[in-house]
């Protein structure tokens, strides 16, 4: 892992920017979220590719592919987070000013 | 916490990106990746020894593909391997170098080439030994045709450079180690190169033994030229030592009385037993011969050339016969030289006084016996004698003045009687020679020094 991040940095701080970016107009998008049932069904897809990445089933160069594909993901979610929680409270300290 | 679950919901519009980028990523990635991967791994195994190393990539997964010599080498180069910083998984394709039982090495030494072949234990070993085969022989290609084998015995490195050492000493031939044991064949390239290589074995590491040594040596030449023009003779090839030497060129000396002696000997190990025992009778034959050649080849002796009267080659023949060591081989091919036109009785004594000018009839001291030294001065008396058929001869015996007049008066006589034999003997008829003894009456020479003693002891030819 810890090769994977020094290697692949650029990528992984592509993808955390870009997941900040997103995280912070999620809070006031007014679009369509994803449903419940749509949502659990992509959590235990990601936590199937997660046991398959870690008990490392999958050879070779798609095995590989799979280990950036989650390492992007787990940064771009962390940036969601960040970004989300940062814009949340932009807006809260902005409500209470007003 | 709340908040976070209901962003979420949102949060998948920028996954489309991210799959792009993903694809980017993995896109560009993959084949740096992939050779920083092998770079680190071919340096992880660096330090280990193996043979036929191939290591391949595939997105974090090497696989690794080698000859081991040891199980521990084996695990051990597997275990840095999965070490490497960003390695998934290790695919082990390694394997133990087969095990050779017998563990035979060879090295072959033609005229061209040398040839080292078999079972070599690990390649730095092979590298060494091809490397000091290189530097040995300056020069001569050295073609490699080991295979790395585990088995082989302890201290196989010291015995194999050993063995390096000495094939510079080879024409041709082949060494070879089987396990412990080494055998030899083939052709040494200079007299003593056997000798030098059976002394060079007497160093093998402790525990390796010679099975079979089978190195030949060239045949040790010893030749001797008789020229009667030039009045030389020529002696060339080798002796085994600086005493034989001496006493080779002293017998020669003694033999040839008339012939300067030209000595072109060198000094060899090798000579086969019995050299100078064989060697001295064949120079005496050739001193009764007009003009010939001796050829000692080992053990083989050629003596060819012209004898001066007819009976001398059944004599030469009888001593050559009797004379030689056991084991070693005598071919005479000995002709009659022509006789020489006959003379009258004053020329016949002027060759007389010129002969025994040159050499003296040698006896035993004290005693009467012929000393087999002077058999060519009186082949050369007794063809001279052949050429005047007419005349009478006296054969006359003289002393030095020591002793009792008597004694020496005895002495004298006995002498040139038994000169009279020897003449009989080659042919010539009694008849025609007397004998007579003049004891110490008859000094040429004062015999107050050893030299005028030495000059009056003598046996004269008188034409009467």
């Amino acid at each position: 892992m810890a090769y994977l991040v020094t290697f692949h940095w650029g990528w992984l701080l592509a993808s955390l920017l870009m997941g900040l970016a997103m995280g912070w107009i999620a809070v006031v998008h007014r679009g369509q979220g994803v449903s419940m049932a749509l949502a659990r069904w992509l959590a235990a897809l990601v936590a199937v590719l997660l046991a398959a990445a870690l008990a490392r089933v999958i050879p070779g160069r798609p095995g590989y592919w799979l280990d950036l594909g989650l390492v992007m993901l787990t940064c771009y979610l962390l940036g969601c987070a960040a970004g989300s929680w940062l814009r949340d409270r932009m807006l809260a300290r902005n409500t209470r000013a007003t | 916490m709340h908040g976070l679950f209901r962003w979420s919901s949102k949060w998948w519009p920028g996954l489309v990106p991210l799959v792009v980028l993903w694809a980017i990523a993995a896109w560009t990635s993959t084949s740096p990746l992939e050779a920083d991967l092998a770079a680190r791994s071919a340096g992880a195994l660096k330090d280990t020894v193996l043979d036929k190393t191939r290591i391949e990539v595939f997105g974090r997964d090497v696989t690794v593909a080698a000859d081991a010599f040891s199980e521990e080498g084996r695990r051990g180069a597997v275990a840095s391997v999965e070490a490497v910083p960003g390695v998934r998984l290790v695919n082990d394709e390694t394997q133990l170098v087969p095990r050779a039982s017998p563990f035979v090495w060879t090295a072959e030494r033609d005229v061209v080439r040398v040839t080292l072949g078999g079972d070599a234990p690990l390649p730095a070993t092979k590298g060494r030994l091809l490397g000091k085969a290189r530097a040995d022989l300056g020069g001569v290609e050295v073609v490699d045709r080991m295979n790395l084998s585990r088995g082989a015995p302890p201290r196989f490195d010291d015995a194999a450079s050993l063995l390096i050492d000495q094939i510079g000493k080879l024409k041709d031939g082949k060494f070879a180690i089987t396990d412990t044991k080494v055998s030899l064949s083939g052709m040494a390239r200079d007299l003593g190169g056997r000798e030098a290589i059976a002394a060079a074995l007497k160093n093998l590491p402790e525990g390796f033994s010679v099975a079979a040594n089978e190195i030949k040596a060239p045949p040790y030449v010893f030749q001797a030229y008789k020229d009667p023009v030039a009045l030389t003779l020529t002696l060339t090839g080798y002796v085994p030592d600086n005493n034989a030497h001496t006493a080779l060129a002293a017998a020669a000396a003694r033999k040839f009385f008339s012939e300067k002696v030209v000595d072109n000997l060198k000094s060899s190990v090798g000579a086969p037993a019995g050299f100078a025992s064989a060697v001295v009778p064949a120079l005496g034959a050739l001193s009764r011969l007009s003009t010939g050649t001796l050829v000692v080849s080992d053990r083989e002796v050629k003596l060819s050339g012209d004898a001066l009267y007819d009976a001398a080659v059944a004599q030469i023949r009888a001593g050559l016969a009797k004379d030689f060591p056991v084991g070693w081989q005598v071919n005479a091919d000995i002709s009659v030289k022509p006789a020489a036109a006959p003379v009258d009785s004053t020329v016949c004594q002027q060759l007389f006084s010129d002969l025994l000018a040159k050499g003296k009839i040698r006896f035993e001291s004290a005693r009467a016996t012929i000393d087999p030294d002077s058999a060519g001065l009186l082949d050369r008396l007794i063809e001279t004698a052949l050429r005047c058929p007419t005349a009478n001869i006296e054969i006359a015996g003289h002393t030095d003045s020591d002793g009792e007049d008597s004694s020496n008066q005895a002495l004298s006589e006995k002498r040139a009687q038994a000169v009279l034999d020897y003449l009989v003997k080659a042919g010539l008829p009694a008849d025609r020679f007397t004998a007579t003894g003049y004891g110490s009456a008859q000094p040429i020479a004062s015999n107050d020094t050893d030299e005028g003693k030495a000059q009056n002891r003598r046996i004269d030819f008188l034409v009467r």
